[in-house]
């Protein structure tokens, strides 16, 4: 019978043991989207709830109007989430593609300049020029600013992307696949589209997801090379501007006097930028199960025995 | 057909040279130039702006050959954006800048960003000359890379600095209150009245109402009767200097000191803390964070006795439209003009423009042509207001709301039309109130912290940790107070202060 | 053994010379993009650490950036001094150690061992569920997360300080307090990282051959034995990846995490200062560009030094797992 059971289970862990990693995983997961649920009311909340009793997750009157106001009276708002769509589909697209080619590399141990090239990328995490001087550059040099290319070019390549993928690769793809391949006469690029990158797919679908959160969040380069072009503004830069506006104004009360207190009643709300939180966070969670078929999911398949 | 060539030859060449020559005329006068402008604190859509330049640029071009390009920079994103901007390599010809926020105007004077005025200003901006009044232009005037001189064109706002109290009206009338005599006799912090009156309100409203509403900078000022040093840390203020309440302008003997150090100061934090205690103020006050959201939110619904405010000219009417009570604005001393309210608003000319010469005639322009005023600070007519017949004119909310620039940020406010809230001879006492003002003893001295900015940066670190605690009555003075002064005195506060009292003797000239 | 296998095949396999040549070329059109962003981007304007050592000032010649620089007078060393006349550089530079070295820690162990967790429950949809989840706080910013811990402990309206009122009990001001903090920022950088950090695990662990447990298991070896001698033996290049990158940023802090959570109160400043929200408090006040330089040149070369050690620590234990 309890062999029987076992056969059940295979090579599982034992009901008992599965509950409590259950309940762990469980309480864990709750703790982290409490918060957000948090900014949802926040976001359905009325003003005069806010100013009465501050934050709550039972506030005194639940109301649409931050909703409306954002989607009637900010038109920008339409325009910053096509942006922000746009500039994450293209850098996603564009940097994980930069990433997988010069992870490739690296990982074959027979590359005559491999270890130059892992420490050339790696040294980059180190050893910083600074704000001023990339700004510089980035300015004179490659041409950006006012344009969508100042928010995709600065967050192409990351270091810490390529060494990871460059483990990805390692660990799962084994090298006897790339020797059978070259003998087969397949060149790199074959051998890297139609061998390596479906097996380590988990890998690469999860550098492609820490790309386009990075682009999705991203707000700094905007601040930075945007100041006339406002239409292009993606939309967690529109929540920052207006978030700075408010600390900025905060800090400044005592110096600007009466013209502060006048701005300060003009800024957007409290629940207005818990509305503009909801627009930014949502569409990436709902973006996120996509890539989450590729990562948890992932066989090897077969093609090399024991 | 050759003949025919030949003819057809020479009336080419005729038509380049008649040309070359109707060219070489138009050359004596103005080429077209582009201007970019980096304004501070606006809230601008890039579709109101284009609209309102499609109005304006046409008149500039006839009346300079110029296009403005303006830049609407935020309240947040100035600071970062425009200093990066300027080390990067300007790509600005004018920038707003000022003396508070991270005193860009006398650091960048210092570092060579901006051009200096005086000597191109009587030939490209005379109405300035006039419009401007011969005080703020010393106020203006300091030390920069190129000896002393202007290096920035002031705006001419409010220009003269006043610190009041907020007081709710309603509320104390209903305290039973005789609200003009209070206002009339003035108030004193430290008087057993006027904690009669925070405890009355205090008892009346509930354990939840917190009637004294204060922003701790402030009210630290207007306790300690100090006024700002300008280019003293911007935002941590170590810097006192003592003037005479009702006459300003009295030579009192000039010295800064430690404001920290000072009995005023103790006296100060000792009756804040004794306040914070009995409840008058509340946590949110306390919290650097949240107090402003704070303050704004109990402002709006009217729910404080004494707020501090620093005054501007008719603020009391638009407050008491707004918060739908009769806000009464007692002032703890006279108004006084210093560098703080002389270059609180500026327009500096980058020392990369192509054109500076025209940059400076559009300055002259927009500061003295009311129509090019209104246009940039207020809008188009019919599109974001509309005339009336006395003269003022009235929002139309929803178009403003897109096109705001922060009008104290623009420059010269007193030829902009009144609106109908302020009414119509608003102007004409602005500018009585504000030119009676008597100017500090110390004018435009602005301190240059360069050669001690090691001991700076460290008690800036320790200004963080004390000192709005201090000011808002959070933490208890005996005990803190000593070890603010021991850690201040151990980053070297004293040197901070020795190097400013010798600048200011020598600004001073003795 | 493949490797060798592969790094000998030319001779073995008679690859001749030009082939291997034409390989080395193509492999380097892939490395190309990256490497060119790289210089551009990250190399070229190394040259401006040069900033640190002088005191930058506008050419009025000449305006542009690169004259500037190359004008400005150099003063060496001055830049670094203040660090020495300043009393919070040692606290600030204690907190950045510790809090990382906690969340280093804390970042192996936990993430981890929820990712053996999860791999090893049933029925597959609930781990994802329990992964989209967790991934949650990663999307959210600091300042948000601010609010939300405000809204419980804030002294008028915070949802705990309410429950204490309620219970008769005296009043905690939390943000003037600083002993309970150091557990609050652990806790809120575990909580935002470990979904993610995970998820790294995780696809690490899905892509292990199935066959290696399956010949595991009939060796007889515990559900135990088997994460012991392969799950984390499979894991241990990402770890040891991982854990050398952020030796790396040992004196690098998350500026938001330490700006904004404790909403900025002075008086949990000295258990919530760290390096990066020091320097930036001071480059607001003086705008010194060269200190701010300085600053971070200090930051890069401690990071040097912390990484070939951490590298060459985890060479002598496995050199397979190593960076370089």
């Amino acid at each position: 019978m309890s062999r029987k059971h076992k056969a059940f289970r295979g090579n599982s862990v034992s009901v008992g043991t599965e509950a409590v990693f259950h309940v762990i995983l469980c309480v864990f997961a709750i703790c982290c989207i409490i918060p957000f649920i948090f900014v949802i009311i926040i976001s359905l909340s009325s003003e005069e709830s806010i100013r009465n009793i501050g934050y709550s997750f039972v506030p005194q009157t639940w109301t649409l109007e931050n909703y409306r106001y954002a989607f009637q009276k900010m038109p920008q708002i339409w325009r910053s989430f096509f942006n922000s769509v746009y500039i994450t589909v293209l850098g996603t697209v564009i940097s994980t593609f930069m990433c997988a080619l010069y992870s490739y590399a690296l990982y074959r141990p027979d590359f005559k300049y491999r270890r130059f090239f892992t420490f050339f990328s790696f040294f980059t995490m180190i050893f910083s020029g600074g704000l001023v001087p990339t700004f510089v550059i980035s300015r004179q040099i490659l041409g950006l600013g006012e344009n969508y290319a100042a928010l995709i070019v600065p967050l192409l390549v990351s270091p810490f992307n390529i060494i990871v993928m460059r483990t990805f690769f390692m660990s799962s793809v084994p090298l006897e696949l790339v020797e059978a391949a070259r003998i087969d006469g397949a060149g790199e690029y074959a051998t890297l589209f139609r061998i390596v990158a479906p097996i380590a797919k988990p890998g690469i679908a999860t550098i492609a997801l820490l790309n386009a959160l990075a682009y999705w969040n991203d707000w700094f380069q905007s601040l930075l090379f945007i100041h006339s072009a406002k239409q292009l503004q993606p939309l967690q830069a529109l929540l920052m501007e207006i978030q700075k506006n408010a600390e900025y104004l905060n800090k400044m009360a005592g110096q600007l006097g009466a013209a502060a207190i006048m701005e300060a009643s003009k800024m957007p709300s409290q629940s207005l930028r818990m509305v503009l939180v909801v627009m930014i966070v949502l569409p990436i969670a709902c973006a996120y199960p996509f890539f989450q078929r590729y990562i948890v999911s992932g066989l090897t398949v077969g093609s090399v025995k024991g | 057909m050759k003949k025919f060539f030949a003819l057809l030859l020479t009336l080419a060449m005729v038509c380049s040279l008649a040309t070359l020559g109707l060219t070489a005329s138009a050359q004596e006068a103005l080429e077209p130039v582009t201007l970019r402008m980096w304004f501070h604190g606006s809230t601008v859509t890039p579709d109101a702006s284009a609209k309102v330049m499609e109005t304006l640029n046409p008149i500039l071009q006839e009346k300079l050959n110029v296009t403005l390009e303006p830049i609407w920079g935020t309240w947040g994103d100035f600071d970062t954006a425009a200093s990066t901007d300027l080390q990067g390599g300007a790509s600005a010809d004018i920038y707003f800048t000022c003396n508070w926020s991270m005193d860009e105007y006398n650091k960048y004077a210092r570092d060579g960003y901006w051009v200096k005025l005086d000597d191109m200003l009587a030939e490209y901006a005379p109405d300035l000359l006039e419009l401007i009044p011969q005080g703020l232009w010393d106020c203006a005037s300091i030390n920069g890379y190129d000896g002393k001189g202007v290096y920035a064109v002031p705006g001419l706002k409010d220009t003269a600095t006043q610190n009041c109290w907020d007081v709710n009206g309603t509320l104390l009338a209903e305290l039973g209150y005789d609200v003009d005599a209070v206002c009339a006799a003035g108030l004193d912090y430290f008087s057993p009245e006027f904690e009669e009156m925070l405890q009355k309100a205090k008892d009346a409203k509930g354990a939840g109402f917190y009637p004294l509403l204060i922003e701790p900078a402030v009210l630290e000022r207007m306790a300690t009767k100090t006024a700002i040093v300008t280019g003293d840390l911007s935002g941590a203020n170590v810097l006192s200097f003592y003037y005479d309440a009702e006459h300003p302008s009295t030579d009192l003997g000039n010295k800064l000191v430690n404001k920290y150090g000072t009995e005023e100061f103790q006296k100060f934090v000792e009756k804040t803390y004794e306040y914070a205690q009995k409840g008058f103020i509340s946590p949110e006050c306390q919290n650097i964070e949240t107090a402003n959201n704070f303050r704004t939110a109990c402002q709006t619904k009217g729910e404080y006795l004494f707020g501090t405010q620093s005054y501007s000219f008719g603020c009391e009417i638009e407050y008491s439209v707004a918060r739908g009570i009769d806000v009464r604005m007692v002032p703890t001393t006279a108004a006084y003009m210093d560098a703080t309210s002389g270059q609180g608003a500026m327009m500096a000319i980058s020392a990369s423009s192509k054109n500076p010469e025209r940059a400076l005639m559009f300055l002259n322009l927009l500061n003295s042509d009311p129509e090019i005023m209104t246009m940039v600070n207020y809008g188009v007519e019919g599109f974001t207001y509309n005339k009336n017949d006395d003269g003022t004119i009235t929002f139309i909310d929803e178009a403003r709301a897109t096109y705001s620039p922060w009008t104290n940020g623009v420059g010269n406010v007193r030829i902009l039309p009144p609106t109908d809230g302020q009414g119509v001879d608003f102007w004409d006492r602005f500018s009585a109130y504000y030119d009676s003002a008597e100017a500090l003893p110390i004018g435009a001295f602005g301190f240059d912290s360069t050669d001690v900015s090691d001991e700076a940066s460290a008690v800036v670190g320790v200004y963080a940790k004390y000192a709005m605690n201090l000011m808002s009555g959070s933490v208890d003075p005996a005990t803190e107070l000593p070890k603010f002064l021991d850690e201040l005195n151990s980053a070297g506060i004293d040197t901070i202060v020795d190097a400013a009292n010798a600048q200011l003797a020598a600004y001073l000239g003795k | 053994m493949a490797r060798n296998m592969l790094k000998e095949a030319p001779n073995r396999l008679g690859m001749s010379r030009l082939a291997r040549h034409k390989k080395t070329l193509v492999l380097l059109t892939m490395v190309a993009p990256a490497a060119i962003w790289l210089l551009l981007l990250r190399y070229l304007p190394m040259g401006g650490i040069v900033l640190a050592f002088k005191d930058y000032k506008v050419n009025p010649r000449n305006p542009s950036f690169f004259s500037n620089l190359i004008h400005s007078k150099w003063v060496g060393w001055k830049n670094f001094r203040f660090i020495f006349k300043n009393n919070m550089a040692a606290i600030a530079l204690r907190n950045t150690v510790l809090y990382n070295l906690a969340f280093i820690i804390l970042g192996i162990i936990i993430p981890v061992a929820f990712a053996i967790m999860m791999n090893e429950l049933t029925h597959k949809f609930v781990p994802k569920a329990y992964q989209t989840l967790m991934f949650f706080p990663y999307f959210l910013s600091w300042v948000v997360v601010s609010y939300f811990l405000y809204a419980f402990i804030s002294s008028q309206y915070g949802l705990i300080t309410a429950a204490q009122r309620d219970a008769g009990e005296a009043v905690t001001n939390w943000y003037k307090n600083t002993g309970p903090w150091p557990y609050i920022i652990v806790f809120a950088k575990m909580w935002k990282d470990v979904g993610y950090t995970t998820m790294l695990y995780l696809s690490t662990i899905t892509g292990i051959d199935s066959t290696q447990f399956e010949a595991a298991a009939i060796d007889g070896a515990s559900k135990w034995q088997q994460t012991l001698y392969v799950t984390i033996p499979n894991l241990r290049t990402m770890i040891a990846i991982l854990f050398i990158m952020n030796i790396g940023k040992i004196f690098n802090a998350d500026f938001g995490l330490f700006w904004n959570v404790p909403m900025n109160d002075g008086a949990l400043l000295n258990v919530t200062e760290v390096v990066d929200t020091w320097i930036y408090r001071i480059f607001t006040t003086t705008n010194n560009i060269g200190q701010s330089t300085a600053v971070g040149l200090i930051q890069n070369v401690a990071s040097f030094i912390c990484i070939i050690g951490a590298n060459a620590f985890v060479k002598k234990i496995d050199e397979d797992s190593s960076m370089f």
